[in-house]
């Protein structure tokens, strides 16, 4: 249709295009301080090859998995326990509902700023709180064992009020009657919720799941502001270290080789929720 | 998780007589008790949030102080507008806005297109959707930055409103969607018989009565622009660039200016706050674009 | 094209300017007569430099220039490896988004190698444009080899010849203890160890650029970056003499530092020290003056001496920085304006006299009479103090640093320093994986071995 022709040309043009060219990229050697290596395709498989024995490429793999983990895990657990306390109508849920949307929103850098402030040991009031009370807690962000958990907590609080959203949504769409028959019967709070409720909303939290562990896999801005990748490596991921290689090292082929290893990972998961998101058939739009 | 069998022990919608009157003081307690364990749960949350907006008025003399009572001074304000960051702030409402509104110019005609046409091109371009949305931004960031160098587009506003297109557009298209498939077919129809093309029924009927979703994509698009950081970092330097590179920008000088740190920041945050907070409603249709069948 | 043009464009106007110009420079502010004709008026040049004392100088001069020129300036300090990092990305996009940059030391290889930066040598002739008593010969000679090519062009025109020193912001903490400062290796762990938390204050810091500040104790034991800079470029990292320096380090640092030390960049230590937070550092010469400057709490209490030595010699840190024109810059007269103003005799000279300025990179400046009188700090010489560290260059030791893949092996040596001083990794583990991973870099960015 006419309609259809410019946008779906425009959209070819701005993404198609660019995957190809980044694929391209990726068989040569191209870096910008040395002439000659764009169009060099005599070792096409050369970045690839190195990849596999790229300790550091390895470390950032197993440094983002344990990321996207942990911060799906707590994501979860945090927005369905909150979806689960605001599920009532009163004013004060109905203001919580809305309030608790704002970490979601916020353009991320400011994410990285605010917290930034709640790690900085000298001005944190939090730090500070704690030092009060005599359990003072060391630096988080440049001790090797904290610097990952710190990131995790800060994505999982930016972050859990999605899953929070949609097992909100979830809720309300599930019938009076199966609610009933389980109080009748007597049964519990948790009976309720793991027999009655859980299978339910399950679906959703399998999609929350998956769309976080994707955007996960993408976390630059915390990282950025944060610990820059370290200490050391401790939270240079996959991400950032792709950024690293093309953008501080002009090691533009192989950077692109990593990020479309990245795109190849991601393109797997988008396919299984694509297969999910048609079988629980917009349950959780 | 405090309330959570609280809530669970109560459907939505309490009886209006309940049978047993013990319970129902119970219950009672039990909607008190879970109010106030979602006021604290607001509170802890937004601790980090409401902490860096009182710095962003606090005086420089008392800036990492506690005390509530304090004299609120805008003059961290004053020294952002005289300086470099109102200009990236512009740049960040001109490229954002600019962005969205070529997104809807060429994503609403598709998405009518779409919701018109067959089944089987769209469950491909709603996956072509998806994937866009999936897509790690340093794979799009390479091929740009290599492609502006050879044309020139590096630091300029054009090039970051093309690059925004690439998940605007998609946006755009899967929200506008499903709103058009909303619009009953009848009145379309009606419009017909009255001698409209197919076109003039888009302009004339459907558009306008999708007009609140149409507003919520906008606003949606412009949150996802402005928000952005990635791109704008790799992309532009000095004249182009936004209001969240301007802003790491003051990180990295010398002596840690939070006060002015703090005001930038709430600066960037405020409009996303007031403007996300309208489209409530239509933030998971947006934030899940391409994973969801309508 | 376009930029010949433009270029063409410009000469002629340098050629108008020609006229006014050494007028304002030794009056330092446009006398009236000059105010006519301002052949830049209205252009706007963008300006970057990491964030060091001298770039903070030239922000608060900057008005002046704008208003002797008409030239308005946008000026962006960004930190040390920020600044790097950014300036790299956009000189390989050969853009026009910045008419003057720093040209880093450690970048100048690269950077001039690959022909990012325009050779001065056309402005520096040109009597039109630059009048003979400016007279370029007056830099210090050590300063300005580094920002030459292999041809003798000229590409950078310097502001500052960093060296490394010690600095103890509470002397008198050492002189309870019966202390001087420390002179060796050894001398300065005993002096930690005895001073460290007394008076509340921890002993030691260094910023966290350990690419840069790691070396004097590398080198100190024995060790060096590559085997034989710049003709052999195998990394020698993982040396036994590279552990044990790591292992010294690290340990001034855990033992006698602040918590959180290897958080402390530059701009950290620098207020530490002011503050007297830490007692004495190691820390770059322009970075340690300013503790004379109004609002400093140690200026009766500083100290300096040269950088401590090793067992094998005594290797100070050794850097210039100059500003230099971006290939691609559009407003190169303008941009020659502006490094001509920043760095004339005259406003080199106020700065010393205004600010307390140091690190100068003039002979003549340097050896002006009354000079040292302006830099002591609490009584203390700091212009001997550069000199005597600028004269230890003679041997040689900074090689390792003006190599065009320096870059990548800085940062592989900043990340194993921060593992080993964190705590995550031994320091012989640690620098075997630098080791490996600088091997990887180098291969990659083209270097046979």
């Amino acid at each position: 249709m006419l309609g259809l022709a410019p946008a779906l040309i425009v959209l070819a043009a701005i993404t198609i295009a660019p995957a190809g060219y980044l694929f391209l990229t990726s068989l040569t050697p191209l870096n910008l301080t040395m002439p000659g290596t764009a169009w060099d395709f005599s070792g096409p498989h050369y970045n690839y090859l190195d990849l596999w024995e790229d300790e550091r490429f390895l470390r950032s793999a197993w440094f983002q998995a344990h990321l996207s983990v942990a911060t799906v895990a707590l994501q979860l657990l945090g927005g369905l326990g909150a979806a689960l306390l605001l599920n009532r109508d009163t004013p004060i849920r109905r203001f919580g509902r809305s309030a608790l949307l704002v970490p979601m929103v916020l353009p991320p850098i400011a994410v990285g700023i605010l917290w930034r402030v709640m790690y900085t040991v000298d001005i944190s009031p939090f730090h500070r709180f704690m030092a009060w009370i005599g359990l003072p807690v060391p630096p988080l962000t440049t001790d090797p064992d904290f610097a990952l958990w710190a990131i995790v907590l800060v994505d999982s609080w930016e972050w859990f009020p999605f899953t929070m959203l949609l097992v909100l949504a979830a809720l309300q769409m599930i019938p009076e009657s199966p609610i009933e028959a389980a109080r009748i019967d007597g049964a519990n709070g948790w009976q309720m919720f793991r027999y009655v409720l859980f299978p339910y909303i399950a679906p959703t939290l399998v999609v929350c799941a998956l769309f976080r562990l994707i955007d996960s896999i993408k976390a630059f801005p915390l990282i950025y502001v944060l610990t820059s990748g370290g200490p050391g490596d401790a939270t240079t991921v996959t991400n950032y270290y792709a950024f690293v290689q093309a953008f501080n090292f002009s090691l533009w082929g192989y950077a692109s080789a990593i990020a479309t290893l990245m795109v190849a990972t991601i393109f797997v998961i988008s396919w299984i929720i694509d297969r999910l998101g048609g079988n629980s058939d917009g349950r959780h739009d | 998780m405090a309330g959570t069998t609280e809530a669970l022990a109560i459907p939505r919608a309490v009886p209006a007589a309940p049978p047993r009157a013990r319970l129902s003081v119970l219950r009672r307690h039990r909607r008190a008790i879970g109010d106030a364990a979602t006021l604290v749960l607001v509170l802890v949350v937004l601790f980090p949030f409401l902490w860096l907006l009182q710095m962003s008025i606090r005086p420089n003399d008392d800036i990492f102080g506690y005390d509530l009572a304090f004299t609120p001074t805008l003059e961290h304000y004053g020294v952002l507008w005289r300086g470099t960051f109102a200009g990236s702030f512009v740049n960040s409402v001109v490229i954002s806005l600019s962005s969205t509104a070529l997104a809807l110019l060429f994503g609403t005609p598709a998405a009518y297109a779409l919701s018109r046409g067959g089944f089987r091109r769209r469950r491909g371009i709603a996956l072509w959707i998806l994937a866009t949305r999936m897509a790690p931004p340093i794979a799009f960031t390479i091929p740009f930055f290599l492609a502006y160098r050879w044309i020139g587009l590096q630091d300029t506003q054009i090039g970051l409103i093309i690059v925004y297109l690439t998940f605007n557009l998609a946006l755009v298209i899967w929200m506008m969607q499903g709103f058009f498939e909303g619009v009953p077919r009848a009145l379309e129809e009606a419009a017909w018989i009255d001698g409209c093309g197919v076109w003039q029924t888009f302009l004339r009927v459907s558009l306008p009565l999708s007009a609140p979703g149409l507003a919520a994509t906008a606003v949606l698009c412009f949150i996802l622009s402005w928000n952005d950081f990635f791109f704008a970092l790799v992309l532009t330097r000095t004249n182009a660039s936004t209001a969240p590179v301007a802003i790491v920008n003051f990180i990295q000088y010398t002596g840690w200016e939070w006060g002015r740190i703090a005001a930038a920041a709430t600066l960037v945050m405020l409009p996303v706050v007031v403007f996300s907070m309208l489209v409530r409603n239509y933030l998971v249709k947006g934030l899940t674009a391409g994973g969801t069948k309508e | 094209m376009d930029g010949k043009a433009a270029t063409r464009r410009g000469v002629l106007q340098a050629g108008a300017a020609a006229a006014t110009a050494p007028a304002w420079l030794l009056a330092g502010k446009a006398p009236a007569y000059a105010q006519a004709a301002k052949p830049f008026a209205g252009t706007t040049l963008n300006i970057s430099c990491w964030a060091s004392p001298y770039a903070r100088f030239i922000g608060e001069y900057l008005p002046e220039f704008t208003e002797a020129t008409g030239i308005r300036v946008t000026y962006d300090t960004p930190g040390f490896p920020i600044y790097n990092q950014r300036a790299d990305l956009e000189l390989s996009t050969k853009g026009s988004a910045y008419d003057v940059l720093n040209i880093t030391f450690i970048f100048t290889s690269r950077w001039i190698g690959a022909g990012w930066f325009t050779p001065l040598d056309e402005f520096l002739n040109d009597r039109n444009r630059t009048p003979a008593d400016w007279d370029f010969a007056d830099f210090l000679e050590g300063s300005v080899r580094p920002m030459k090519d292999r041809q003798g062009r000229i590409y950078g025109a310097p502001w500052v010849a960093d060296v490394l020193c010690g600095g103890s912001g509470r002397f008198d903490v050492l002189r309870q203890q019966g202390l001087g400062m420390p002179d060796t290796f050894a001398e300065l762990e005993r002096a930690m160890a005895a001073i460290h938390m007394k008076d509340d204050i921890p002993a030691f810091i260094v910023e966290n650029h350990y690419g840069w500040v790691f070396i004097p104790f590398l080198q100190g034991f024995g060790g060096n970056v590559f085997r034989n800079p710049p003709d052999d470029l195998f990394p020698t990292l993982d040396s036994a003499e590279a552990v044990e320096a790591a292992e010294f380090l690290a340990k001034l640092l855990r033992q006698y530092g602040p918590p959180q030390a290897i958080g402390y960049n530059v701009d950290q230590t620098t207020l530490a020290f002011r503050t007297g937070r830490v007692n004495y550092q190691v820390n770059n010469h322009a970075f340690l003056v300013p503790a004379s400057e109004p609002g400093s709490r140690v200026r009766g209490t500083a100290n300096f001496s040269l950088i401590p030595a090793g067992p094998k010699g005594r290797f100070p840190g050794i850097a210039s920085h100059a500003w230099g024109i971006p290939v691609g810059s559009r407003r190169k007269p303008a941009a020659w304006e502006f490094i001509k103003w920043s760095l004339s005799k005259e406003l080199m000279n106020r700065m010393v006299n205004e600010k307390g300025y140091a690190a100068v990179t003039r002979a003549s400046i340097l050896n002006a009479p009354g000079f040292r009188e302006r830099t002591m700090v609490n009584g203390f010489d700091m212009t001997q103090l550069y000199i005597d560290t600028l004269a230890l260059a003679a041997q040689g030791h900074m090689r390792y640093r003006t190599v065009h893949v320096y870059p990548q092996a800085n940062a592989q040596i900043t990340q194993a320093l921060e593992r080993i001083i964190s705590g995550q990794m031994g320091a012989r583990e640690s620098l075997r994986q630098a080791q490996q991973n600088t091997i990887q870099d180098l291969r990659r960015a083209g270097i046979r071995f």
